[in-house]
């Protein structure tokens, strides 16, 4: 255990599994996996691998059949509902591949959501939101609608909202799923430049090699087990 | 018809939105059907009135204006005429009621002869017509009053400074477009009270409502007691039932007439709730209707689905609001929460009315969403994904 | 206990109806033809019930004869009135009278301008000192009517309404003919659905001299007025029963219960259908902002900041249409309209009441609609479970 004492994710012995039709499909069979802060990870599996379920987890948006989760070092099994939502709004950072951003909201306001769960007053919001704009590169974008934004930039904005509460660990789920090759590259850069200038945690589910090619290591789930893979593995079957 | 499966799948695709469109057409159809059913029954039992060939004569000064006794049988004299009864009204307050009901002075002989349509066992009749200080009442207040032949029934004068005490001897009863809910007396024995009170109101017929001998006299009738009682002290003006029983709606005022806003108001707001949920299902719909087009449903099959479905919708909610409104008054006995409301029913005319205004605005709200869903283009159709 | 930082902005759901405007403006206008329907209804029977409430002094009595509960069947003989008039206890007026007064109520049989048929109209006849019991009694057209000759005044309301009874027109009573000479307002109240006249020329005019309907006065005090009232009832010769003027009105007014009750009808069933309605309309926001729901839980609002989001959308739709309901019903400006009055069986005057307390109870069931027509859907949103509503498309 001390050797992981850094670990910004710890799942222990985890299973998880479904009900379909009181019949249990199991997705993660006692999975355990510690991810070391300031990580940049990859996972890639087939679909059905149990790839969204890992990241579900993580982020205590699903609770494990058995085995505990540690993030930051808080077991969330011991979270309620309540305390649960409270500790994303100040733990994680979330990204996903529809992007999510509320379409009545702007660009600004969509950044400022998250920060609206904090004691922050409505100026350092502003400037929270801002900032977080400009290290996505779409300070002159605050006022569009998600509507008016192209793709790229609407996962862009989508990031900005992440950062915006300074998250320990960044989950994106297929953040390049809807792109195009070159908005896909923004927003890679842009994974990578975070993890390396603020160290955020990264952890990335991904069908793109390309994409998960740029993290520092890779993980590859089957059938709910991880399976060795690393870069240069990737790099062959290329 | 082969697409009635189609239509029924879609009804029920979403149940709690078809449930409470339906729910609330059917909440604000019982109440509109409630409401019209009161002006309905009044203009029924006015058109019923004429069957019988009854005229009410009163004073031209109106239903306050005095009619002198004497005038019911000079009345009753007049060729055409086949029988007349005065009717006073006593306004008297029986026990400790707040408000009164219907309760007249008439000539006990006469009184079933003019009001052919109720119904009195013979020896009840007699039993009455011998006992000066007996009454009879109707079927329905003597159900709810618990008013039992022998019964004694004390009025207080309200009106009159004088107060009765009557005994019951006898139930009269009649269809259900009768007024079941009266109390009928002996004119004289009022008339005697009032006299030894010297009480300038003694001698006060009230009106007089006399039966014709046939319809074809009526318009002869009432030009003839106009004219004879024309130059008296109290002249007279003679009404046919119907023409009596509007008098009253109109001293009622413009209630007829908040009742009808009142329902329009209901109608367009349904309009309008049935329309935004139509349009909303259509909405989620886009794709499959796409696919509808694309497999090559016409466009005015795809119109007719939607319409279908609008007007199951209204259909149903009207069937369950105007059944429970008539049903409700089937069952449950109103008047005696409320006595003088015995006449109200929910007729069947207005019940498939009801349900037939809940088709049109399933129909009519329809039109527009439907229109559009016949729009949709296969190809942004199929694209969209959401 | 959570701070207020917790709340899904407002401006989410604002802009959320606004994205759905045909949606939101349908639902706004249903709820709002519902209000407008209800506050109909309950300005009808607050107008009446203001009519025959108003204006009643609180010392003021009436004298009736025994058993009678209006003055158009009352009797008092004019010897029994000047007995009454003569009580100490009464209070005076700056002359040092008694401020009580003998007065005549008779019916007239009129015929309405704007609606076909006839109805029965009040008229008193009066004295001088029945002015000084209703200080809110101000001629504002024509002049005062003389004493001993055939003139009277007529209320605003009632001069609009009948025929023969407009300023320098003329009407009968009982085969005599009056001519109007002045219009008069009370600021409401029951004197607003009378004629005036002379009492004695009225007496005269429909052979009633020698008696009186009533007799109105005002005792000195509240000690006074009950003594005045046992006083009158123990005096069993002369047959006479005296009640406070907010009693009698009071009585009267159950006449107003039948449309009460009606009013209350509409107002609840239109209530519960429109409650249907906003629900409907908030499942469907609901259904198609399943993800957007599902990120703001991702993002880490509670359920209780999903419940309170959804719930202020819905009221916010039901207050608008309530909005809109109201400035309808006020948008009619004074509908004056009358009815029998059955105690009377004379028409009573008076106008909808579309006043702040009828308001904001139809306002109160757009907020019931709004809170029990939300909460069903509302509660489905914070039950989604988020890895679901994520998924959605």
């Amino acid at each position: 255990m001390s050797d992981h004492a850094d670990s910004v994710v710890q799942l222990l012995n985890v299973s998880k599994g479904f009900f379909r039709e009181k019949i249990e499909i199991p997705v993660l069979t006692n999975t355990t996996l510690h991810i070391p802060r300031g990580d940049f990870v990859a996972i890639m599996g087939p679909s059905g691998s149990g790839k969204s379920t890992l990241l579900n987890l993580c982020a205590g948006l699903d609770r494990p059949t058995t085995g505990r989760v540690i993030v930051n070092g808080q077991d969330l099994g011991e979270l309620s509902e309540a305390r649960l939502s409270k500790w994303r709004s100040e733990n994680l950072g979330f990204i996903f591949q529809m992007y999510n951003l509320m379409p009545v909201l702007t660009a600004q306001e969509n950044v400022e959501l998250p920060l609206l769960l904090t004691p922050l007053s409505k100026s350092e919001r502003r400037k929270h939101a801002a900032a977080s704009l400009r290290i996505v590169g779409l300070e002159d974008r605050a006022d569009h609608l998600p509507r008016q934004l192209s793709g790229g930039q609407e996962q862009r904005v989508a990031i900005a909202r992440a950062l915006a509460n300074d998250p320990v660990l960044l989950l994106a789920d297929e953040p390049t799923g809807n792109l195009d090759a070159a908005s896909a590259l923004e927003v890679l850069d842009l994974l990578e430049s975070l993890n390396a200038q603020f160290g955020t945690t990264v952890i990335m589910v991904t069908h793109d090699p390309k994409a998960a090619r740029r993290a520092k290591r890779l993980l590859h789930l089957e059938k709910g087990t991880f399976v060795q893979a690393d870069l240069e593995a990737l790099e062959a079957t290329r | 018809m082969k697409y009635v499966p189609l239509i029924l799948r879609n009804v029920s695709r979403n149940k709690i939105r078809s449930l409470f469109t339906g729910a609330s057409i059917a909440v604000s159809l019982f109440l509109v059907v409630v409401l019209y059913s009161l002006l309905m029954v009044q203009d029924e039992m006015a058109a019923g009135a004429e069957q019988y060939n009854r005229v009410a004569v009163q004073n031209v000064q109106g239903l306050t204006g005095n009619l002198p006794i004497a005038y019911v049988d000079r009345i009753r004299k007049l060729s055409g005429v086949r029988s007349a009864i005065p009717m006073s009204w006593f306004g008297g307050r029986y026990s400790d009621e707040k408000t009164t009901f219907a309760q007249f002075g008439t000539d006990p002989r006469y009184t079933f002869d003019v009001y052919e349509d109720y119904k009195v066992p013979p020896e009840q009749l007699k039993a009455w017509q011998a006992d000066r200080t007996g009454c009879i009442v109707g079927s329905l207040i003597a159900k709810n009053k618990g008013w039992k032949i022998g019964d004694k029934l004390p009025l207080k004068g309200d009106i009159y400074p004088v107060d009765l005490e009557l005994t019951v001897r006898g139930i009269y009863d009649g269809p259900s477009s009768t007024d079941r809910e009266m109390l009928w007396f002996h004119f004289d024995y009022l008339d005697e009270a009032l006299k030894k009170k010297n009480s300038p109101m003694a001698g006060n017929a009230g009106i007089v409502m006399l039966r014709a001998t046939s319809a074809g006299k009526i318009p002869e009738l009432i030009e003839d007691i106009e004219r004879a009682f024309a130059s008296s002290d109290a002249p007279a003006k003679a009404l046919t039932e119907k023409q009596f029983g509007q008098q009253f709606m109109e001293m009622a005022g413009n209630v007829r007439g908040f009742i009808r806003y009142t329902s329009i108001a209901v109608v367009v707001a349904l309009l309008c709730v049935a329309a935004n949920t139509m349009a909303m299902s259509i909405r989620e719909r886009t794709r499959e209707i796409a696919l509808l087009k694309a497999i090559g449903f016409s466009r005015s099959t795809v119109l007719g689905l939607f319409l279908s479905e609008s007007v199951l919708i209204g259909m149903l909610g009207g069937v369950v609001g105007a059944m429970s409104a008539k049903l409700l008054f089937e069952l449950v006995d109103f008047s005696k929460a409320m006595t003088g409301m015995g006449w109200f029913y929910v007729p069947w005319s207005t019940t498939l009315a009801g349900v037939g205004l809940a088709t049109a605005i399933g129909l009519i709200s329809g039109i527009i969403p439907a229109w559009r869903a016949a729009q949709i283009s296969v190809v942004d159709g199929l694209r969209r994904i959401a | 206990m959570r701070p207020a930082g917790l709340m899904v902005p407002i401006k989410y759901n604002l802009r959320s109806l606004r994205s759905r405007k045909v949606g939101s403006l349908m639902t706004i206008f249903g709820t709002g033809m519902v209000v407008w329907a209800s506050v109909f209804a309950f300005g009808l029977h607050a107008g009446l019930k203001h009519t025959l409430d108003v204006a009643v002094h609180p010392l003021d009595v009436i004298v009736l004869r025994q058993g009678s509960t209006s003055e158009t069947v009352s009797g008092v003989s004019e010897a029994a009135a000047r007995d009454i008039v003569a009580l100490p206890g009464i209070a005076t007026n700056r002359d040092g009278k008694p401020l009580a007064a003998p007065e005549l109520v008779v019916i007239a049989y009129l015929s309405r301008r704007s609606a076909p048929g006839k109805a029965n109209v009040s008229v008193r006849g009066a004295i001088p000192l029945s002015r000084e019991l209703r200080e809110g009694m101000k001629i504002v057209q024509g002049r005062d009517f003389r004493p001993g000759v055939r003139e009277a005044i007529v209320s605003r309301a009632l001069s609009e309404r009948f025929l023969g009874l407009g300023l320098g027109e003329e009407f009968v009573v009982q085969d005599s003919k009056f001519t109007v000479v002045g219009i008069f307002e009370a600021g409401g109240g029951a004197v607003e659905s009378e004629i005036w006249t002379d009492q004695r020329v009225l007496g005269q005019a429909t052979n009633r001299t020698g008696g009186m309907s009533s007799v109105q006065f005002r005792a000195a005090s509240k000690d006074q007025q009950q003594r005045l009232i046992a006083r009158i009832k123990a005096d069993e010769q002369i047959a006479l029963q005296a009640i406070t003027e907010e009693q009698y009105f009071a009585d009267q007014a159950e006449q107003g219960k039948l449309i009460k009750y009606i009013g209350n009808m509409i107002a609840i069933f239109l209530t519960i259908g429109a409650m249907f309605a906003v629900a409907n309309t908030m499942y469907g926001a609901i259904a198609s902002r399943a993800r957007e729901i599902g990120t703001l839980r991702a993002l880490g609002f509670g359920r209780f900041s999903i419940l309170t989001s959804f719930l202020l959308e819905s009221l916010v739709l039901c207050i608008l249409g309530a909005l809109l309901g109201c400035l309808g019903a006020l948008a009619l400006g004074e509908i004056r309209t009358g009815t029998m009055n059955g105690a009377t069986f004379a028409e009573v005057v008076f106008s909808f009441n579309f006043g702040p307390e009828v308001l904001l109870r139809g306002a109160g069931l757009a907020i019931v609609m709004g809170l029990i027509g939300g909460f069903m859907p509302a509660l489905r949103a914070v039950r989604m479970k988020v890895v679901d509503a994520l998924r959605e498309v």
